[in-house]
């Protein structure tokens, strides 16, 4: 009995420590940490080896996020400055997710390679 | 005992009075031309006009504000949250400073003000709903396994723009920007 509580505690802690140790290396976004997100939520069919993980590209940031133009259009009002990073007047809403957008790492913005002054007053940091 | 039957018969009558205009009541106080009288939303009725969810749609199904915006888990919880809805709005309205109010980040609370009983009483059997694409049903049984956790989400966690056509931050926007550099160009359109 002692040894099967005692088992249970140390798998409680394994998985503990190995939770906390993913979360250390590959972090979430706040707004995807609040919803509990795992691994397999995004990245499919890529076995059980985080470290093995490829990047989802737009595909995989689509199956939830539907389509680049109704992500352009949540921000419709940036375009009288033509100022809407995802429906830029250079590309339109074409840009692959990644060129701004990441994950486990910091963002950046794409717009600053050129906008560097104006960017601050367009927008707040990329999510 | 006929004494006893006509008092049934009062006090029914009576409970009969009493219900019928407070369901009438309710009922005329759920649509968002009411809501509107003290709620500062305007920019939410110009998005929710766009939204399906206000009727636009070839089957003219519509939801009112009271659908989502209010608990539906029983009437007592429901009527005690128009109330204080109705006590805390009204008093912004007529005493406070509404446009002092940043909206846009108030966004980001939509989980206390949508109510998944809402949304649940009319979408009965979304969760199980065998028709949705594969992410969908994979997200609602995520949804479900999170039921009654310290890590519990609403419908509102991910369906950010649902009933307001995704155009609320655009409409806030449109009215009060949120970046300066907007503002010029937002007059001009609103015609200032």
């Amino acid at each position: 009995m002692i040894k099967r509580v005692l088992c249970l505690l140390f798998c409680l802690a394994c998985a503990g420590f190995a939770s906390d140790e993913l979360s250390v290396k590959y972090p979430l976004k706040p707004h995807h940490e609040h919803l509990a997100l795992g691994c397999a939520d995004c990245h499919e069919n890529q076995g059980d080896e985080p470290s093995k993980f490829k990047a989802i590209g737009d595909k995989g940031c689509l199956s939830c996020h539907k389509s680049k133009k109704l992500l352009a259009k949540r921000l419709e009002f940036m375009d009288v400055l033509k100022a809407n990073p995802h429906n830029s007047v250079h590309d339109g809403p074409t840009l692959y997710c990644d060129e701004c957008h990441n994950e486990h790492k910091e963002s950046t913005n794409m717009c600053l390679e050129c906008h560097e002054h104006e960017v601050k007053e367009w927008m707040g940091v990329t999510p | 005992m006929k004494k006893l039957a006509l008092i049934i018969l009062v006090a029914g009558f009576c409970g009969f009075l009493l219900v019928l205009p407070t369901h009438y009541a309710l009922e005329k106080t759920s649509d968002d031309k009411f809501c509107a009288v003290c709620h500062e939303m305007a920019a939410m009725s110009a998005s929710y006009a766009k939204d399906t969810h206000s009727g636009a749609n070839k089957s003219g199904v519509s939801a009112k504000c009271v659908d989502c915006h209010l608990p539906h888990t029983s009437l007592a919880r429901y009527v005690l949250q128009k109330a204080k809805n109705g006590i805390v709005e009204g008093y912004i309205h007529f005493f406070g400073d509404p446009d002092s109010i940043d909206w846009v980040k108030n966004l980001k609370n939509r989980e206390h003000y949508v109510f998944d009983s809402g949304c649940l009483s009319c979408h009965t059997k979304v969760l199980e709903n065998e028709l949705l694409p594969t992410k969908a049903k994979q997200m609602h049984a995520h949804y479900k396994e999170l039921l009654g956790t310290q890590k519990e989400i609403k419908c509102a966690s991910c369906h950010v723009g649902v009933g307001h056509n995704f155009e609320l931050r655009n409409e806030l926007e449109y009215q009060k920007p949120t970046y300066k550099i907007y503002e010029k160009k937002m007059k001009e359109l609103r015609g200032e």
